[in-house]
């Protein structure tokens, strides 16, 4: 901890502070390389979808602002081909969730969307970009999830309704390290666990 | 998103806080000229310690609460975790408490190490956005390092307590000089004691407000802490009288404080509900402006 953040916690202001910080989407495009990577070292293909996770904020900007992002990406679709839905989970977050077989677009857009937020002044309310892969082999799912709170990636690889493949986390990690700015304090790997167990954090 | 800075908050906090320490330094002076300082900085030490490590422990095992696994509250813990992460915090431990008074805290010395508690009778009080509103509230908490805050800041006080409540133990034996400084050191010990419990409490309700704030911008909804506060107050009023008192020494970890009439104002650890109602609304207009 810096001596500028310890003087933000004597006076009380560190919550406010870094809860309204505003998201850096800039590494995003590393994604791009990461796909590769985790196709022909590991194994992990593309599951062709992607999503954006963000938290809603009680007010009329706010709504404006998720509108215009909307705008923004039924008017990308005829351009990358890239579909889009939105979906609220159990736990009244927010995703816009986009689907395409080209993992290329599927960044450009993550990264479109991401940015129509900044733009809006809303770039605090992003929590994560979720980039899905599986193995076809045994069907083993793994995830990579952009932190936008942080700036960093992080593994996770759900099993169960609420476990997750340490083994397979670390190794993704120790693989992908370097090419993607991954989180070295476990301690923010959040997991984001699936409404429905099979499916995906945005199902 | 983001507001007005409180600009009045932030200056009464340092003045509290500034105040605090000049008394702590006079204190300590004058404490030294008639214990000697060794003395004074080494139980000084020794305490501090003492309650950094342990004032986790003890506050959930006083409040009889335990820590709470995923599977066995799935809701709760997603919840919390999707806050921390808005708050860039990594996540606390759980804890829920069997009592049904509907209450919420957060201990821990440190982010890494802590941890938020709920009762049972919360849980069944708010509804999810007043939920998540209160963890907000206790996350902020976290975030603010209140707990490291507030030791420190009570930590001469209660030094000085112990030497109003023990001092006379160590005064009658020795020469006659002697005894006639512990006299002195007492009578200090009582001013600052005395002085600095107010300033604490006062320190306390201000880290209250700014908390309120930060829960308020970690959910983006103030409205929704207003409206748990309401109804936390509101139950707090209608449960028995037996629970409440068996509580009450645990109120300044406490999302609202139980209420006893005698004690005034000044001496509250939490500000009152209505002031804290108003200034979360006042965010919420902001945001429509």
């Amino acid at each position: 901890m810096g001596l500028f953040d310890s003087i933000r916690s004597v006076f009380g202001l560190s919550a406010e502070a870094d809860a309204t910080r505003d998201a850096d989407p800039e590494d995003l495009f590393g994604m791009s390389t990461a796909y590769l990577t985790m196709e022909a070292n590991l194994d992990f293909v593309p599951i062709d979808a992607a999503a954006l996770c963000f938290s809603a904020v009680d007010s009329t900007d706010f709504t404006d602002a998720v509108d215009e992002v909307e705008a923004i990406l039924h008017a990308g679709e005829s351009d990358t081909g890239t579909r889009f839905r939105r979906y609220e989970d159990d736990h009244g977050y927010h995703w816009v969730v986009l689907d395409d077989d080209d993992p290329e677009d599927l960044v450009t857009s993550v990264h479109f969307a991401a940015d129509t937020f900044v733009e809006e002044g809303f770039g605090s309310r992003l929590l994560d970009a979720v980039f899905g892969f599986e193995r076809p082999r045994d069907g083993a799912r793994a995830y990579w999830i952009y932190s936008f709170r942080r700036g960093t990636y992080y593994p996770f690889a759900p099993t169960g309704s609420h476990e997750r493949d340490r083994r397979l986390e670390f190794k993704l990690q120790s693989v992908l390290d370097g090419e993607l700015a991954v989180e070295g304090d476990e301690s923010y790997w959040y997991p984001l666990w699936p409404d429905d167990p099979d499916g995906h954090p945005w199902e | 998103m983001e507001w007005k800075p409180d600009w009045g908050l932030r200056g009464r906090m340092v003045l509290t806080m500034f105040l605090l320490f000049a008394l702590y330094i006079v204190f300590v002076a004058i404490l030294s000229r008639y214990m000697g300082l060794f003395g004074v900085v080494v139980v000084m030490g020794l305490f501090s310690l003492g309650q950094f490590f342990f004032s986790d422990r003890l506050a959930l095992y006083s409040m009889g609460a335990s820590k709470v696994e995923e599977d066995e509250y799935p809701q709760l813990h997603a919840m919390v975790g999707r806050l921390s992460q808005q708050a860039d915090l990594p996540k606390p431990t759980v804890a829920v408490a069997e009592t049904q008074v509907p209450n919420a805290f957060a201990t821990g010395r440190s982010p890494k190490n802590s941890t938020v508690c709920v009762t049972k009778g919360l849980l069944h009080t708010l509804d999810e956005d007043e939920l998540e509103g209160v963890l907000a509230h206790e996350l902020a908490h976290v975030k603010n390092r209140d707990v490291m805050v507030m030791t420190i800041a009570s930590f001469l006080s209660t030094i000085a307590f112990m030497i109003v409540r023990w001092g006379w133990l160590f005064g009658g034996n020795r020469n006659r000089q002697g005894g006639g400084g512990m006299i002195v050191a007492i009578l200090v010990s009582l001013v600052v004691w005395i002085v600095s419990f107010v300033l604490i409490r006062t320190l306390s309700r201000y880290r209250e407000y700014s908390a309120d704030r930060g829960g308020a911008a970690i959910t983006g909804k103030p409205s929704a802490l207003a409206s748990a506060l309401l109804s936390i107050s509101g139950r707090m009023d209608r449960v028995p009288q037996e629970d409440l008192r068996e509580q009450s020494e645990m109120n300044a970890f406490f999302v609202i404080p139980i209420r006893s009439g005698f004690v005034g104002r000044i001496f509250s650890t939490h500000p009152p509900t209505e002031k804290r109602v108003e200034r979360l609304r006042e965010m919420a207009a902001e945001m429509e402006r």
